[in-house]
Parts: C-alpha cells; structure tokens; sequence
C-alpha cells in the first residue's frame, strides 16, 4: 500500500505537526499547508510560535493574540486567493499558556503562590521539554475546542529532538514520581516538608545537599510542591489525552528539513525517533532546495565578453555544485524516509513573507509543480 | 593577533542553524595553530564539533585532540559530578548522596543548577594560570541557540540576585567578575542573510549588553554574498534568458547580504562576512580558510 499523497493528507487528518531543528522553515510551511487545506474546502487553523514578523504581518497576526484570528478574505482576495474555507492563524505565547494552565488548573488559594515561585519560572521556561510541552498542551486544548477541520501546529526549535516527543512524560515525572509522592506524603503539612527533607538520612544527606545548593533553596522547593500538589491529578489527565491525541490516526507528522548535509543527519535522526514511536509520518518536505540551471545557460555565455563572462562562469560552477548538493541530500533523504512521500521545495529568490508566496510554495506541497 | 582574539574566553552564540559551531571551531583552529593552548566546549550537544574536525568524539572529560588543542562537550550529570567532588572530596558521600535517586529528582528541581556547574567548568578552566594543570590560553564556548545561551550565561548574575548568600551565591560571584571583564571576555553573535536570524542577533546584542553587561565583541554574518553584476552586465545579459535568471537569483541573495549588514551595523561592534562556501560536506580545510578570515577581520 504506497502512502496517502500530502493533498490526501490535508484532506484527511485533524492535526498535523510540523516537526524539525531551527531555522529550516517550518512555520512558513506550515502556514502553507494550512492556506491549501482551506483551499480544499477544509477550514484549517495555523498555530506557529514564533514567525518573521513580515509572515505574521501576511497572516494578519499583528499582536500576540494567543487566540486564533481569521485571515480575512479580502486580504487573501487582494494576493489573488480564494479560499473554499475559512483559515485561522494564531500565535502561541508560551509563558502565557503555562500562566493560563497554572490559573486553570491550580486551587484557588495556591494560584499567587505558584506564579509567583522562583520553581515555577524554572518550570514554566528553562526546564528542558516545558516549552514543548505547552505547546503540546495547547494543541490539546485547541484540538477539543475549536471547530476547524485541521490544526497545522508548528512546534518550538528543539535542541534535541527526543524533547519534543518525550515532553509530557518529562513532565509528568517531573511533577507526579515517587520522590515527590515521599515529599508530599498527605499526613505531612507543609510547614513540615524541609523538616522531613532536613532528617532523611540521619540529616548527612540533607546538610551535603544544602552544602552545594544552599538550605533555603530546599526549604523553597518543599513549599512549591506543596503548592502544586493539587495540580497533579489535572497535569497527568492533560498528559494522558495529549499523547493520546498524537499517536491517534487522525494526527500526522510532517518532517521540515533543510538540504544541507547537517541539516541532513538532523532530519534522519527525527525521522527514527518517530519510527521508533510508531507515529503516522505523513511525509518530508526538503525546504529551500537548490534547482539546476537550465542546459541552455552554458550555451548562451557565447559571444560574451571578459570579465563579465568569467563571473557567469564562476557563477553558474557554484549554482550547479549547489544544486548537486541538494539534489544529494534529497536523494538520502528520499532513501531513509519511505514510505513517506518526499516533496522538494525550492528555494525562492525572496523569503517566503506574503500570501502569494505561500501560496507558491503550496503548490510543490501539493505536486501542482515538482523538483526533483 | 591583538584584539579580539587577546580575549581570553570568546563566546559564540546566534539562532540555531546559522553556523555557531563552525564559527566556534574555525576560530579554535586557527587560535591553536598560533601556539596559543585552546580549549573549544559544546553544551551538551551531543559531541558533533569532534566529528567537524576530523576527530573522534569528545565526551565530558577535557581531551587534548591535536598540538594545542582541547576539546570538551559539558554535559550536567558530569559537570555536577566533578563540582560537587571539588566541594566534598568524598567519592563516596558523592555516591550515595548525589547518586540516590531522589536527590537526582530533586536536583532538577533546582533552578539553574545544571547551568551553574556547567558555566563553572568552563569558568574554573578560565580561573587557572595558563601554565597550571587545566589552564589553557584561549577558551572558545560554542554556545547554544539564543534562548539557552541568554539563559545560561545569566545565570551568575540571577543568582547573585536571587540569592544574596549561600554556597551557590559565592560561585556565581566570582563568574561574574570573569564573563562581565571585556578585558577577559567577548561574546560574537553569528547571524544569517535572513530576516529572523538578524532579528535575533539584534535582540541578542542588546540583551547581553544591557542585562548583562557581557561585551559584544564581533558579529559574523555567515554565508555572506557580495554583489558580483551591475546593471551594465544585467543589460548585457538582454536575449538570454537562462543566465538572467541566474543573475537576477544571485543578485537576489546579495541584496539580502546588504540588508542584513544594513541592519546589522546597529550592533556597536566590528561586522565581519564569511563567504557562502558551496562544498557536499564541510571539512577541516574550509574551517582554517574561515578561520584565516576571522582572524583577519578581527586583527
């Protein structure tokens, strides 16, 4: 059975994430894959992290909404689109979807307490995978209330591509693991936890440990379990139907990557990560791709004269070897991602920051127009 | 070599995929070939700059990979090793403390431990006489992406803040006075013809400078590429359509150069391109020819 061509995939599933390392673009095609699903008759919503501010300005993103916002038709009309749904596009402030998730979720009493804690602003940024996880959080949330046929999420560069997937058990872990269940035994109150922590282990433990990171800073880590406590049975119900959410059939995965050979190996080790989990890969898009010169520009450098001529030569050399590269990469990558279909995107003379421009690019997603 | 390259610590940080590692170790190379005893680190990042430089993979423990030149990926759970021993000297109050499980759980808990001796390491190799065992000359900090790179180098300073005393509160004192001293540290921001990258170094700039107090040092804009055609050859070019085009795309990508040094040139430090280079897989001769490039600008 060969997969489902990307125009199927659009047609078909709920959700796609747009996966892959900084700086290869995947929130434009992302937007991209979006603007085609409403073209399909699909109403869809983009959900990026942090776009150029030209592509936000195109969407008509021009504050952090953290809510999804309509492109208007005329804007899209005035670019000589038409859509056969509506598309939404929305901009996820992270801090802000940890402080909303803390305002939902904690008791009433505790909500100052926590957003206030030195702990949580470890959690809420620094800690590796929260930035995923909220994004992830987020996608739920939106998945169960918004009425668009698709949501195209764009996820946050991760340093390291497991992050991504293994946020929601990072997190959970974090919160909810058996030394957290020993701290906050319920027969404890609060005011007694750094007692607890200080006695363990005949108190040898507890002065080596304050020795190197400092008493106090215990003490303050005990009062912010204490305070999350509560929060634990909402953390791990939300984890549940988040993971749930992404190895349901009706999510896919699409890999961004970039045509360079780094850029390569990156998108290979994403790939297997997703194998591994048995996750839907809908395909790989191999974005900014090089095309070859036509033939006909070695025979039009007749009749020229030096030194204009020897600069097209050098010129013409560096454009083919970089086409060749990428012509490389896309044949690696073609070889380690199938089944999953492989689409080329070339790499247009301008950034993609305008409608019409993602709609070009749209067209290759699409196989309305083909490279390689 | 004066200027920069006197620095004793060089900082290398910008978005990711604009090239920080091939920048950090250009400039690694070209330090060590001076005769100058260098040090280049990665954070955490899974040992590739070893590979880069045609050399075995370099783990957590310092390695000396060719004359004059060290390596080192700074991972958490060793750099917390080796500072947490520094403090106890017991191997085995280390192992049953810091190895038990609920301590690892609680450590993570701790806000910016993990940065905190991380930093260290690199800041304790900084700290010796360049004579002394594990001094070296030079250090080069191939930093992460910008995001991560603010935060850990923010670290001393948030907690000095934070927490006024404390065993945490010493060290970071002390990294401070290194990473805030031009006269020992400068940072280089690498950015791309394009428009987020250039965004974010100029974000960058101004987060190191003003919350920071960490000198800018240089910015690199990578894959640079000058403009070639004027309009006298574009006219020239009239009836062939295959080679305007080709102009025209590279053209296209010069303009974008322009734009960004335009930009750019708001940093108040020295601008220096590195060509695009157009190879199947960079190699060590690339990394010496950008290295020589540097060194050049930065004289």
């Amino acid at each position: 059975m060969s997969a489902p061509s990307l125009e199927e995939v659009l047609r078909t599933r709920r959700v796609l994430v747009c996966v892959g390392a900084g700086g290869v673009g995947k929130t434009t095609l992302a937007a991209a894959l979006a603007m085609r699903a409403a073209a399909l008759g699909r109403s869809a919503l983009v959900c990026t992290i942090d776009p150029a501010r030209r592509l936000a300005n195109a969407l008509g993103l021009t504050w952090l909404g953290n809510a999804p916002t309509e492109v208007r038709p005329d804007v899209l009309a005035g670019a000589g689109i038409t859509l056969a749904a509506p598309l939404q596009a929305m901009m996820l402030d992270l801090k802000a979807s940890w402080d909303e998730l803390i305002e939902r979720q904690a008791p009433p009493g505790q909500r100052e307490r926590i957003l206030q804690n030195r702990f949580y602003q470890t959690l809420s940024t620094v800690l590796a995978g929260s930035q995923e996880y909220i994004a992830l959080e987020r996608l739920g949330q939106l998945r169960e209330r918004s009425e668009v046929e698709l949501i195209v999420l764009d996820t946050p560069p991760t340093a390291h591509a497991l992050d991504f997937l293994d946020a929601p058990a990072r997190i959970l872990d974090f919160l909810d693991n058996e030394a957290a269940r020993w701290l906050l035994d319920p027969a404890l109150r609060a005011s007694r936890l750094s007692l607890r922590l200080a006695r363990w282990g005949g108190g040898v433990a507890a002065r080596t440990i304050g020795r190197i990171i400092g008493g106090d800073t215990l003490e303050e880590l005990a009062t912010f379990l204490s305070a999350v406590s509560g929060m634990n049975e909402g953390f791990r119900q939300r984890a549940r139907s988040v993971r749930a959410l992404l190895s349901s059939p009706e999510t896919g995965f699409i890999l961004v990557a970039g045509a360079s050979p780094e850029r390569r190996e990156e998108a290979l080790g994403f790939e297997a990560v997703l194998g591994d989990r048995g996750l839907q890969r809908d395909g790989v898009v191999v974005n900014r791709v090089q095309e070859e010169p036509p033939a006909s520009a070695e025979s039009e450098l007749a009749g020229l004269e030096e030194p204009l001529r020897g600069t097209l030569v050098r010129t013409l050399a560096e454009t083919r070897a970089l086409a060749e590269r990428d012509r490389e990469s896309v044949r690696v990558l073609r070889e380690g991602m199938a089944p999953a279909p492989l689409i080329a995107v070339p790499r247009f003379s301008s950034e993609i920051h305008d409608l019409g421009a993602l709609w070009r690019a749209g067209s290759y997603l699409l196989g309305e127009a083909v490279i390689l | 070599m004066s200027g920069l390259l006197d620095r004793r610590l060089l900082l290398v940080t910008g978005k990711g995929g604009v090239g920080k590692s091939t920048v950090a170790a250009s400039l690694a190379l070209r330090l060590a070939s001076a005769g100058l005893r260098t040090l280049l680190c990665e954070v955490n990042a899974g040992r590739h700059l070893g590979q880069m430089l045609g050399h075995p993979e370099v783990g957590p423990d310092v390695t000396l990979v060719e004359p004059n030149l060290s390596m080192v990926d700074l991972e958490p759970d060793a750099s917390m090793r080796e500072y947490v021993l520094s403090k106890i000297r017991l191997e085995r109050v280390y192992r049953a403390v810091f190895e038990n499980r609920m301590v690892r759980y609680f450590l993570r808990f701790i806000p910016a431990l993990a940065e905190t001796v991380m930093l260290g390491k690199v800041m304790w190799h900084l700290r010796q006489w360049p004579d002394a065992p594990g001094g070296f000359d030079r250090i080069v900090l191939d930093l992460p992406a910008t995001g991560h790179a603010l935060t850990l180098l923010g670290v001393p300073q948030g907690l000095v803040t934070a927490l006024p005393s404390g065993p945490m509160a010493t060290e970071a004192g002390w990294m401070l006075d290194y990473l805030t001293d031009p006269v020992i540290t400068a940072a280089l921001l690498v950015s791309l013809p394009e428009e987020l990258p250039v965004n974010e170094t100029l974000e960058l700039a101004g987060a190191l400078r003003t919350r920071l107090s960490v000198r800018v040092g240089a910015v690199v804009l990578n894959q640079s590429v000058p403009s070639r055609f004027g309009k006298a050859d574009r006219a020239a070019l009239s009836g062939r359509p295959a080679l305007t085009a080709l102009v025209q795309a590279y053209e296209e990508d010069a303009r974008r150069t322009e734009e960004a040094l335009e930009r750019l040139r708001s940093v108040d430090a020295p601008l220096v391109q590195l060509p695009r280079l157009v190879v199947p897989q960079l190699g060590r001769g690339e990394l010496v020819a950008l290295g020589d490039v540097l060194a050049e600008a930065l004289r």
